[in-house]
């Protein structure tokens, strides 16, 4: 098997490099160093120029608008779009356009008017309401927000933590309780209005993410109607499993991504630095670092590619998306960390994109599903459905 | 009005660039190559052109390895129609390109070649002139503007102190300057279409052109270190010193 890109593949890469390289960093050099957006007028112009291209709306399905290019060409992109400073949480400041939740393409034509055709036009934002105080790895037993039967609609009680961009967005997703007794198959998923009466974004968590920060929830007897069921009733975690799965895929390539800027960061470094009368790239200390580097960057891209690959063409890829999840961010959150350390103090400061990836690149150990949670994805994989 | 538009592949203007340890040339090997960047700027231009309504036919045309090829599908994928490779394991100096450019300018019957005023490897600043003798064509080099009317072309040269307005009668050659046009992103859709347009293969001696190199590259030196700074501690040591040591005033 070979991951080497076809031409085509290779030109879109030198592509979107090119624009990362002439538009996003020259603009994010005059932005606050934590900042995740670009000022309006240079988001439009940039847009602009990605629809020119014909890749905005990277992540939408071809049957969207979404470009015409398969999942893995998405990923070589995705790698590409990660290559600087808010590159890992905001890849090209959002000037590829954004499909938004995932999850949402799975609703019925009249959802679909009301919530994904306004979020691909980029007229409304969303959050993901899954995480409760009482955990997330395994939310099908933490959740414990009920919602009950009432006047054709259902009733909202519980709480929500952790939910990124509640406080800006017009709609979200949110899995509720809807049959104590049955566990997995008692969780539905509903899609809730910013303002809808009962529901309160209660406080601001501050995370490692400085110009970023997740939300808690409270829904205190909040009515929905029927309308705003997700799919099926008790059927919560049937909605969009694959696409879970597959949003593990683009998780990784960013990681990978930022893993390569800082890589190449600590090699010209290592190749300019003199410390007691040589250079840093003469040292095997330092020579090992980067070794390591390319061993985690490599296995990482090989996983994530053959990940994309199998899920292109259309077989299983649970196993191989949660080893890429796992591989890409624990591997990318080493790489920055040896880069820091070749910087030595530099590394450490905001004048380097370093210190930013490094403490993004931590959540992602934790975000969408912790390593552990990806290893016993892999264990039961090994081991059987017995496990279970 | 077919164009033809010759591109040069080249070491990525990104890539920092690396002497060979035996002062041979500069390292290659494993090294990011892309179209050059004034050869883009000619794609650039004559694409324009046919947006224009002016040119009928762009022609891509680059020698050399086969990974040349990758250069003519990016010129594809700007807009060019069709591509021309010839391959060559020896390596292309200036004069064997203009002799080779000038037997497919005869085959092909452009109206107007437009070439880079220079390729950033070598900066030799040569093929477009020497073409233009070989062909006993009129040229426009540095050009920084381009007005086609009829059988005349205009080309707005950047020179030394100003600039310089050229009349040509067509057919011509052009040699494009930074600030002629600024390239565009290629295009997903172009880049899909430019899969399905065809690249001719040639060799050098399928054109009755013997490419051997007539000039011999003794030794290629890194450009000198700079000097550490010195600290002055008065206006008279620095007045003394730019004239004395550094002979600037
Ligand atoms: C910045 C940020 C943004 C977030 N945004 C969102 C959002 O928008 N929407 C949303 O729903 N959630 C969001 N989350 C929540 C995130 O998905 C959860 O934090 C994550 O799923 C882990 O859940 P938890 O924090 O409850 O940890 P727990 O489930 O309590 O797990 C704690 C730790 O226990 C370990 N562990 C868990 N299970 C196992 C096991 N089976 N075997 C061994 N060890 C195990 C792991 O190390 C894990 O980290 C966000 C989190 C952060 C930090």
């Amino acid at each position: 098997m070979d991951f080497q890109p076809d031409t085509e593949q290779q030109m879109l890469i030198d592509l979107v490099r090119r624009f990362v390289r002439e538009e996003i960093i020259p603009l994010e050099a005059k932005l606050d160093p934590d900042a995740s957006e670009l000022a309006p007028e240079d988001h439009a112009r940039l847009v602009e120029k990605t629809k020119a291209m014909g890749l905005f709306g990277i992540d939408i399905p071809p049957q969207y608008g979404g470009p015409d290019i398969d999942i893995v060409t998405r990923t070589l992109l995705a790698i590409e779009m990660a290559q600087h400073r808010a590159g890992l949480y905001a890849p090209c400041y959002g000037t590829f356009g954004g499909a938004g939740l995932a999850q949402i393409f799975e609703a019925n034509e009249d959802q679909k008017e009301r919530y994904l055709y306004p979020t691909l036009r980029g007229e409304k934002k969303a959050f993901f309401g899954l995480t409760e105080p009482s955990g997330g790895s395994d939310p099908a037993r933490a959740i414990q927000t009920r919602a009950e039967r009432r006047d054709n609609g259902w009733v909202l009680n519980g709480s929500k933590i952790f939910i990124s961009g509640a406080d800006r967005a017009q709609y979200g997703i949110v899995f509720a309780r809807t049959d104590a007794a049955k566990g997995r198959a008692g969780i539905t998923c509903f899609i809730l209005d910013a303002g809808t009466p009962g529901f309160y974004v209660r406080r601001v968590v501050h995370t490692l993410r400085s110009s970023s920060y997740a939300t808690e929830l409270e829904f205190k007897d909040c009515w929905v109607s029927d309308r705003q069921v997700l799919g099926e009733v008790n059927k919560g975690f049937a909605v969009a499993n694959d696409r879970l799965t597959r949003q593990r895929i683009p998780y990784a390539a960013g990681c990978i991504g930022v893993a390569i800027a800082a890589h190449e960061m600590a090699v010209e470094w290592a190749k300019l630095r003199s410390t007691f009368g040589d250079k840093l790239a003469n040292r095997q200390a330092v020579q090992w670092m980067l070794v390591d580097n390319e061993i985690d960057i490599r296995s990482a891209r090989y996983f994530t590619l053959e990940a994309a690959e199998k899920a292109r063409r259309g077989l299983p890829f649970r196993t191989e998306a949660a080893l890429a999840k796992l591989i890409a961010s624990e591997g990318g959150g080493r790489v920055v960390d040896r880069a820091m350390q070749i910087h030595g103090g530099m590394g450490m400061t905001k004048d380097l994109p370093l210190e930013r990836w490094f403490r993004e690149m931590r959540i992602r150990r934790v975000g969408e599903g912790p390593s552990e949670v990806q290893r016993m994805v892999v264990a039961r994989e090994i081991l059987g459905s017995s496990l279970r | 009005m077919k164009i033809l538009v010759p591109v040069k592949r080249v070491v990525d203007y990104n890539v920092k660039v690396r002497v060979k340890s035996d002062g041979s040339g500069i390292e290659t090997a494993g090294v990011k190559m892309s179209m050059n960047p004034f050869d883009e700027i000619a794609v650039e231009e004559a694409v324009r052109l046919k947006e224009k309504g002016v040119a009928t036919e762009i022609v891509a045309v680059s020698m050399g390895v086969t990974q040349c090829s990758e250069t003519i599908r990016t010129a594809l994928a700007m807009g060019a129609d069709r591509g021309i490779l010839v391959e060559s394991d020896v390596e292309l100096q200036p004069l064997a390109v203009a002799k080779l450019l000038k037997v497919i300018a005869d085959k092909e019957q452009p109206k107007l070649i437009i070439l880079g005023k220079q390729a950033i490897d070598d900066d030799m600043s040569a093929t477009g002139q020497m073409l233009a003798a070989f062909l006993g064509w009129p040229q426009g080099t540095f050009a920084s503007k381009v007005l086609i009317e009829g059988d005349k072309i205009t080309v707005t040269r950047e020179v030394d102190g100003g600039l310089e307005t050229v009349e040509l009668s067509l057919p011509a050659i052009v040699t494009t300057d930074l600030r002629l046009n600024e390239p565009r992103y290629a295009s997903l859709p172009n880049i899909m279409k430019a899969r399905k347009k065809p690249i001719e293969n040639l060799k050098p001696a399928d054109l009755g052109v013997d490419p051997a190199p007539r000039l011999t590259v003794l030794k290629v030196n890194e450009p000198p270190k700079r000097q550490a700074g010195k600290k002055v501690a008065s206006v008279a040591e620095l007045v003394d010193k730019l004239r004395n040591e550094a002979k600037v005033i």
